[in-house]
């Protein structure tokens, strides 16, 4: 990408010109600029790999770039050859299309590098073959959904925390419990406490040993009532709590009401609350029983805490289709095993199959190689038949089954890249810092547009860090700004706007204000930036443009002592406008102020 | 129940193929322009055959199908701006370069534009800036187009500026435009009026022949 917004850059020099009208100050000096092909045969040179074939074979496709006079503007005069910087490799194919007519996609390629080249070549990727189509939709289709599921996991990490409300935050606070330690504490807090609610109502009906005056024993629920009474109070009010904080937050509260782990939310606190209501009512004192076996569902709540059970949840999910066969089929077979058994049993006496129905549970007791043996027939014919049914049992279950363990590992591995991919970002990121090469005549014309803008607004560009300081401490905007307002008048040619650290000029100092010996600073200056050149101050906004925003680290501002000195470069023509720069503030008893054009 | 789960059993299957054809249906339909020949281009721009070249791959490279819609351009160009947001001068700067309107920039546009640009006459380059400037096409510039552009201009800076940038700061500095520009203070800059003060004021002069060198 880098390479390509480089191509582009003398295009948006060329519209700096609509500034200029505007701007009130003289602009920067630019710097210095360096400098730098019947029917016939055609030679395509492809990144140093030589093609030859006719002009009439390319020009049998008259809609795509070797087919049309669009090719002319690769030509390369001093080797009478067409010159195309791309993959040689992939190459191969596209010119065998215009051989054979069949476009092939190789199965060792990527699949975005092909579609690029495709698409540069002006090839719709349509007229691909049979023998290949399937693969490549089907590769293509994996790539998108890779994409989209990099999309739907990078903007959690994007938000800057200022610009969020609190209710966001909130949000955010809920669905990433990572990200603070306070979201991080209520996420343990609310498990533990789902987790004694569900101990609390199962150790409820374990028989806690007998009272004396009653004949058999008590479970414990019955004996402790009141403790229970009181644990089950409190996690009732703690998720009715943690309910509705989250019906706070939520970003659409309609959505979220409408939401799975909300209903289990609901369905896991209301029991209590109805069993608050209708209390010692005989009559649906049986209904009060039932309910209290939803309690059963707050384990549902431990979805949140689990990614392994929401993968298992959306696995069920996706699978719908498959289960739902595994369903029908197991019902045909029941209804027809039972029927058979039945009529196979009327004859023998005492037989447990009194009807159709009640022979439903042989069925699938048998089918599912449960054999329980409650229920057995005496018949030969019944035994015959259930026989057949145990064995088809196995063959109708083991049918649908790998589709599901299949669509179960899929979207597991899935979930175990996101999770990869999380954890691979931050050595990617600070590979790439190292890796990216840094093409320093495009850095030095992108450094002078960027300071011609500062000039049109007569502002000038300043990093996070340093914007945030310069916020807190009010008091010195003004001394600096005397400084600034000094220094831009004495030399024209102002400030550049660029800590690049990897030539470090000559500078003079005109007549910066520093009490500071002048010396010590500017060997702090060096020694501070080698220091924090290591730190990639990713962010990824500026990351995909040259590896110069990652450089871009104001010199510290929590040390107390004042660095830097007002540096200004010397008169242009022969020197590339680099230096380091920052303004400083004087005195350094008072807090530091460091400006640093960071760019 | 048996009915019903056959049905439940049939139906995504379908789903998938239908998503397959509307994905087909968006790739067949995607645009691709090529460009005149470079004969042409040559004869209707001032630049040389080979700077076309060089043009164009870099052209091509970005935009493989030949035209650079609006949010490529935004895009490309935020690229360049990285710490404000350079969406809406770039929307204006689009609008400049696509002269007939059809929501492309094919290369052809884009060549013409920077020929003027880059190689131009200062009077062919301040017509140029005019036509930036104003939005509507109507030969005036008011002040509200130019509070728009110099908001556009200003954001493209970003937050993070020294001094720190105020709401009426874009204001202030299109009062100062209009005092220097606006002649007979009739509160719009015609194209005469335009040209005139640019070419009497030195530092514009200066600036016009900045870009000289680009290519």
């Amino acid at each position: 990408m880098a390479a390509g917004v480089a191509a582009w850059l003398p295009f948006a020099r060329a519209a700096a010109i609509g500034w200029m009208p505007v701007a009130t100050a003289p602009m920067p000096v630019p710097p210095q600029e360096k400098r730098r092909g019947k029917d016939g045969l055609i030679v395509l040179n492809v990144s140093g790999t030589k093609f030859q074939t006719w002009r009439d074979t390319l020009e049998r496709y008259p809609d795509t770039l070797l087919g049309s006079t669009e090719r002319d503007f690769f030509f390369h005069e001093d080797s009478n050859e067409y010159f195309f910087d791309r993959d040689p490799d992939i190459f191969r194919h596209i010119l065998n299309f215009y051989r054979t007519g069949k476009l092939h996609y190789p199965r060792q390629e990527c699949i975005s590098a092909y579609d690029e080249e495709l698409s540069f070549f002006g090839i719709i990727p349509e007229i691909i073959g049979d023998c290949c189509y399937e693969e490549y939709k089907d590769r293509r289709r994996e790539n998108q959904e890779r994409i989209q599921d990099d999309e739907e996991a990078d903007p959690g990490n994007e938000l800057v925390s200022a610009d969020l409300s609190f209710r966001e935050s909130m949000w955010r606070a809920f669905e990433n419990p990572h990200t603070s330690t306070m979201a991080l504490v209520f996420y343990y807090v609310t498990g533990f406490f789902i987790a004694v609610s569900v101990l609390a109502n199962v150790a409820e009906t374990v028989p806690c040993g007998s009272v004396p005056n009653r004949a058999k024993e008590m479970s414990c629920g019955e004996r402790y009532a009141l403790a229970f009474f009181c644990l089950d109070t409190a996690c009732v009010m703690i998720f009715t709590v943690e309910y509705l904080l989250r019906l706070l937050a939520a970003p659409s509260r309609y959505r979220f009401v409408k939401s799975v782990m909300s209903i289990i939310d609901v369905v896991a606190i209301m029991p209590y609350y109805i069993g608050l209501v209708m209390t010692d009512n005989e009559d649906v004192s049986g209904a009060f029983v039932t309910l209290r076996v939803f309690r059963v569902f707050r384990i549902f709540k431990f979805s949140r805490h689990s990614a392994g059970l929401r993968i298992l949840g959306y696995t069920l999910k996706s699978c719908a289709s498959e289960l739902g066969f595994l369903l029908f089929s197991l019902t045909m077979a029941i209804i027809i095993f039972a029927t058979v058994m039945f009529y196979a049993e009327k004859g023998s006496s005492a037989s447990k199959f009194t009807s159709i129905p009640a022979a439903f549970w042989y069925t699938i007791v048998t089918m599912t190689t449960l054999g329980y043996g409650d229920m057995v027939p005496k018949t030969i014919m019944g035994k015959i038949f259930g026989s057949i049914c145990s064995l088809s049992g196995v063959l109708v279950i083991a049918l649908p089954v790998p589709v599901i363990v299949s669509n179960f590992s899929r979207i597991y591995h899935q979930s175990q890249r996101a999770e990869k991919r999380r954890a691979q970002k931050a050595s990617k990121e600070a590979g790439q810092a190292l890796v990216c090469k840094t093409n320093p005549n495009f850095e030095v014309h992108h450094h002078h547009l960027l300071h011609c803008l500062e000039k049109t607004t007569n502002h000038e560009f300043l990093d996070e860090k340093t914007f945030e300081t310069s916020l807190r401490e009010v008091t010195l905007v003004k001394q600096v700004s005397r400084s600034s307002s000094i220094s831009s008048a004495s030399s024209p040619h102002g400030f550049t706007s660029c800590c690049s650290r990897r030539k470090r000029k000559t500078f003079n100092v005109p007549n910066s204000n520093m009490s500071v010996g002048l010396q010590g600073s500017i060997q702090e200056l060096s020694t501070i930036q080698i220091r924090e050149r290591p730190l990639t101050n990713s962010r990824s906004s500026r990351s995909s443009l040259n590896a110069k925003f990652e450089e871009t680290v104001p010199l510290n501002c929590e040390q107390p002592y004042i660095t830097a000195a007002v540096i200004s470069m010397p008169t242009p023509p022969g020197t590339t406008p680099e230096g380091d720069d920052s303004a400083s503030s004087t005195d350094y008893s008072q807090a530091n102020i460091v400006r640093v054009s960071a760019l | 129940m048996g009915a019903l789960m056959v049905i439940f059993s049939l139906q995504p299957k379908q789903r998938r193929k239908t998503t397959d054809s509307v994905e087909d249906e968006l790739e067949l339909s995607a645009v691709r322009h090529r460009p005149e020949g470079l004969e042409q281009l040559e004869a209707q721009t001032r630049f040389s055959r080979k700077e076309l070249q060089i043009l164009y791959r870099g052209f091509k490279n970005e935009c493989p199908s030949g035209v650079v819609n609006e949010e490529t351009f935004k895009d490309i160009y935020s690229q360049f701006f990285p710490q404000g947001d350079a969406s809406t001068y770039a929307h204006f700067l689009f609008n400049a370069f696509d002269t007939d309107h059809n929501g492309s920039v094919s290369f052809e546009d884009f060549v013409m534009g920077l020929s003027i640009l880059l190689r131009g006459t200062v009077q062919e380059k301040l017509n140029w800036a005019f036509n930036l400037y104003d939005i509507n096409k109507d030969g005036y510039i008011t002040k509200e187009e130019m509070l728009d552009i110099m908001k556009a201009i200003y954001d493209m800076m970003g937050k993070c500026t020294y001094p720190v940038l105020k709401e009426e700061t874009p204001r202030q500095h299109v009062e100062v435009f209009f005092q220097k520009m606006d002649k007979n203070k009739d509160g719009v800059v015609t194209i005469d009026e335009f040209i005139d003060c640019c070419q009497n004021d030195e530092n514009i002069m200066r600036s016009m022949h900045l870009f000289e060198n680009v290519l």
